[in-house]
């Protein structure tokens, strides 16, 4: 429940949130001590013009980079989920549905990518696309990219438990009373088991949001995510750490960290929350 | 820790007579596990910034365990194989060149002086010949003699790159017979680029006159007398022959070097280096964090690499009175720059190049640096200061717009014809943390003359072979913006601004001449200073008007005169900023005790 009202007040913020911030580009350099690097003021230069103060070096304000890093990170994290279920879902059906040696190969293959060292695979990938390719460019490029490497490589999690599911189903009274009223195997697989599927999907979907958050969050961190100066969470917190800036200027840590924290836990516990009311039998 | 309290101890007793009182607080405070007691024995107060300019602890106490960390790997400790200018720094303990950096404050340090020859190089009268007498009764640590033929022998071994991979190629590009494989390819091959008349000449033969050629001696070690009969090739640097004031004890790769003086070695025939401390022992490898807090704590004396503390060790050392003393703001030997190419639309017009000038933002740049001191001063000319022709002169309004002279970049770009403004693709090393503040900072500046910067990140390992360094992916790219940086091989005109700005200058790969300047006038005018008979103010001169044809180009916007925060123990005497290499002086370097 208290999940759910975060991710509306999250949705609410990636939406409209960045119409109401100020320019996250804006440098403020007056706002910032030049010999050491970091804000004047406690706290990262917290004041009623920054609520929650400003970026170190340059003094851009850091209430409008977390907000509209949020767009970015729900964003990528929405995007590469629907295409991780898309795929996964597909391929789950018609293993589980079909069996013998297509089930065969559906599942080998998802063995594999579940085996594939990911992150620094998604590493190289994005290290070596030009900065303009498949007639998109610069930022749009990055995040079509990221939502690309993140939801290709999150479909086998879905695949498997959906696959499990069919299993079962497919043995059901009404999977056979569809056979024999001459149903062919599309008709079965997308009108009687879809249906059926749709609590199991719901439910790792919303779990499968936050994992790929963090994903999102780590690869930004290693630098291989968006373009500067576009906001981005988990470029924040490697510019804290790569930069020792947590030392001189711990909130410039904490803030994206626990705007990552805040966001992976209510998707969690929402995730929780829809697994136990729409299948009880899922744990 | 307690050694050094003892070392500081017995050594007051020697100098008892002179030093009783200072003595006395030293040894009272290093009972508390400090060392900072000791440095009271020092005459000079240390206040920050005292070593930039002048001697911090000046002192001729022998005896001490002096001790560097490195938060790094030499490229090697071989003298022929190394181009790092901390390992160069660091080396002239054990590896004399013929040419050799003058040991003083300030730009004096810049200037050349015999190291193991009698006198600069005499040039013959149609340059292609430079001859240099090597002094007598030098000994290498076994105590046996150097020859002439050591040093042929040294620099017959660089030209060989499958087993010295490292070290600079001007050798060979510059002497006669550039196609010798090296002795260890050719062991009876007669190189010709290099003959030696007798026992104590040495000539060099060129392909073509070189003005600088005498840097090209000094500014390296490849000219350090190496034995042939001791020489193992690669394994060299594990133990090289010592010529210097101190000599290999042990030598462990990425762990620790310890080096005991050389009692071959005299103060007569090396005016330059110092035989104080009694060991020397450099700590490879460290972490960069944890190096910082053992300089503070007293374990570390020096940062060999000298490039300066992290952010967090910056804050504690600023903050405090007390460690801000024992702290300098060092000229780093090195510019941070933003090149402006010149065949990249629109930036191929002056006006615009020159718009840019005018609307960059010289405090954030110096912000994004690292400020004032670990940063570096705003720039406004190729040449650093102390070079020289150096002169502050200021095209852009650097100084007194120091935020961006917008009115002027406005009136530029209508010049240009673009008075709306732009947008062109702008390169940088995503990996570096300072180089990606700073694109992000002139980005930002531009914006508000309607200029729009496209960031095209890129690793900095490839970034000069393959991508910034590539004229033709420059082109295609459409990078008219490229950050970098420049630090010379040696302080000089030539040094400096060649690589940048020549227009001959210019290749496919690994291009220096990043902004493709090919300008007639400044082309001849580096004609110019090869021409024979020059003073050195006349030289000097010439690189002057060089440096400001440069800038009236706009083809590099300077950024900052790089400083480094580097921090001193108030045990190590003898420590000052050494211009040529932009770290303290590691040659004279002694622990007070």
């Amino acid at each position: 429940m208290a999940g759910g009202i975060i991710i509306v007040f999250l949705v609410l913020v990636a939406i409209v949130g960045p119409y109401l911030v100020q320019n996250p580009d804006t440098y403020n350099s007056n706002l910032i001590n030049p010999t050491f690097s970091r804000p004047y003021g406690p706290w990262g230069g917290i004041s009623l013009a920054h609520p929650l103060g400003v970026e170190p070096v340059n003094g851009r304000d850091l209430l409008a980079r977390i907000v509209v890093g949020t767009r970015y990170s729900l964003g990528i994290g929405f995007l590469a989920t629907v295409l991780a279920v898309v795929i996964g879902v597909f391929f789950g059906i018609i293993a589980g549905y079909f069996g013998g040696w297509i089930d065969a190969v559906i599942a080998r293959s998802m063995d594999v990518f579940l085996a594939f060292p990911l992150l620094v695979f998604a590493i190289a990938l994005i290290g070596v696309i030009p900065n303009s390719a498949f007639g998109l460019s610069g930022n749009t490029l990055r995040v079509s990219l990221l939502v690309f490497v993140i939801g290709f490589f999150a479909w086998p999690y879905m695949g498997r438990i959906i696959r499990g599911q069919v299993l079962s189903l497919r043995e059901r009274e009404f999977v056979d009373a569809a056979r024999s009223i001459g149903a062919r195997g599309p008709y079965i697989l997308f009108r009687e088991l879809l249906p059926n599927l749709v609590a199991p999907i719901l439910v790792y979907s919303t779990l499968l949001i936050p994992t790929n958050i963090l994903f999102e969050a780590a690869l930004d961190y290693l630098g291989v995510g968006l373009i500067p100066p576009t906001p981005s969470w988990g470029q924040m917190l490697s510019n804290a750490v790569s930069n020792g800036f947590y030392y001189i200027d711990p909130m410039y840590m904490i803030i994206p960290g626990l705007a990552i924290f805040i966001t992976v836990l209510a998707f969690n516990l929402f995730g929780d929350g829809l697994r136990d009311a729409l299948d009880p039998r899922g744990h | 820790m307690r050694r050094r309290s003892r070392l500081a101890f017995a050594a007051c007793a020697v100098t008892a007579g002179l030093t009783l009182a200072a003595c006395s607080s030293g040894g009272s405070s290093s009972s508390g596990g400090s060392s900072s007691g000791s440095s009271a024995s020092g005459s000079t107060t240390a206040a920050f910034n005292s070593g930039v300019n002048t001697v911090v602890n000046p002192s001729t106490t022998k005896g001490g365990t002096l001790t560097y960390g490195v938060a790094a790997t030499p490229d090697s400790f071989d003298p022929g194989n190394t181009y790092y200018a901390w390992v160069l720094n660091l080396n002239r303990l054990w590896a004399t060149p013929l040419l050799t950096y003058k040991s003083c404050t300030g730009g004096c340090g810049d200037t050349l002086v015999p190291g193991t020859a009698t006198s600069l190089g005499q040039v013959s009268s149609n340059g292609l010949t430079w001859t240099y007498h090597i002094k007598q009764g030098l000994k290498f640590e076994d105590g046996s003699p150097i020859t002439a033929q050591d040093i042929k022998y040294a620099v017959e071994r660089t030209y060989d790159r499958s087993v010295m991979e490292n070290g600079p190629t001007y050798f060979v590009n510059i002497l006669t017979d550039p196609k010798y494989p090296g002795p260890y390819k050719d062991p009876n091959g007669d190189f010709t680029g290099i003959t030696t008349p007798d026992q104590n000449t040495i000539q060099f033969h060129l392909q073509a006159p070189f003005p600088d050629f005498n840097y090209v001696v000094g500014a390296f070690s490849q000219t350090a007398p190496v034995p042939k009969a001791k020489d193992t090739g690669s394994n060299y640097q594990l133990h090289p022959q010592s010529t210097g004031p101190y000599m290999f004890q042990s030598y462990q790769p990425n762990k620790q070097l310890v080096l005991v003086p050389n009692p071959n070695w005299t103060q007569n025939e090396d005016t330059e280096a110092r035989q104080l401390a009694s060991k020397i022992v450099v700590n490879l490898n460290m972490n960069a964090q944890d190096l910082d807090n053992r300089l503070i704590a007293g374990d570390v004396d020096i940062d060999a690499q000298g490039i300066g503390v992290q952010a967090a060790a910056r804050a504690k050392i600023l903050s405090s009175p007390t460690l801000k003393n024992d702290a300098d703001a060092v000229p780093g030997n090195r510019a941070w720059f933003t090149y402006l190419n010149t065949k990249v639309a629109p930036l191929n017009n002056v006006n615009c190049r020159q718009a840019v000038e005018y609307a960059a933002n010289k405090t954030d740049l110096q912000t994004a640096w690292g400020g004032p001191y670990a940063g570096g001063q705003v720039a406004t000319t190729l040449l650093l200061p102390g070079m020289n022709g150096y002169s502050s002169f200021d095209l852009y309004n650097a100084k007194t717009a120091p935020t961006g002279d917008l009115t002027a970049a406005k009136a530029a770009l209508a010049k240009c014809g673009q008075p709306n403004g732009f947008t062109v693709g702008a390169s940088y090393r995503s990996d570096r943390p300072a180089e990606t503040a700073a694109i992000q900072a002139l980005q930002a500046a531009l914006t508000r003359v309607g200029i729009k910067l496209q960031l095209h990140g890129y690793p900095s390992g490839s970034y000069y072979s393959t991508f910034a360094g590539a004229p033709n992916y420059v082109h295609q790219h459409n990078l008219g913006i490229l950050q970098g940086g420049w630090s010379p091989d040696w302080p000089d005109g030539y040094g400096m601004m060649d690589e940048l700005v020549a227009g001959n200058t210019i290749v496919a790969t690994g291009n220096t001449n990043i902004g493709e300047l090919n300008d007639p006038t400044i082309n001849s005018l580096f004609q110019q200073t090869t021409k024979p008979g020059l003073t050195t103010a006349q030289v000097g001169a010439i690189y002057g008007q060089i440096d400001k044809a440069a800038m009236a180009q706009a083809v590099i916007l300077p950024n900052v005169y790089a400083t480094n925060l580097l921090y001193r123990s108030p045990a190590a005497t003898n420590v000052y900023a050494f211009a040529p290499y932009g770290e303290y002086n590691y040659a004279v370097i002694g622990a007070s005790s």
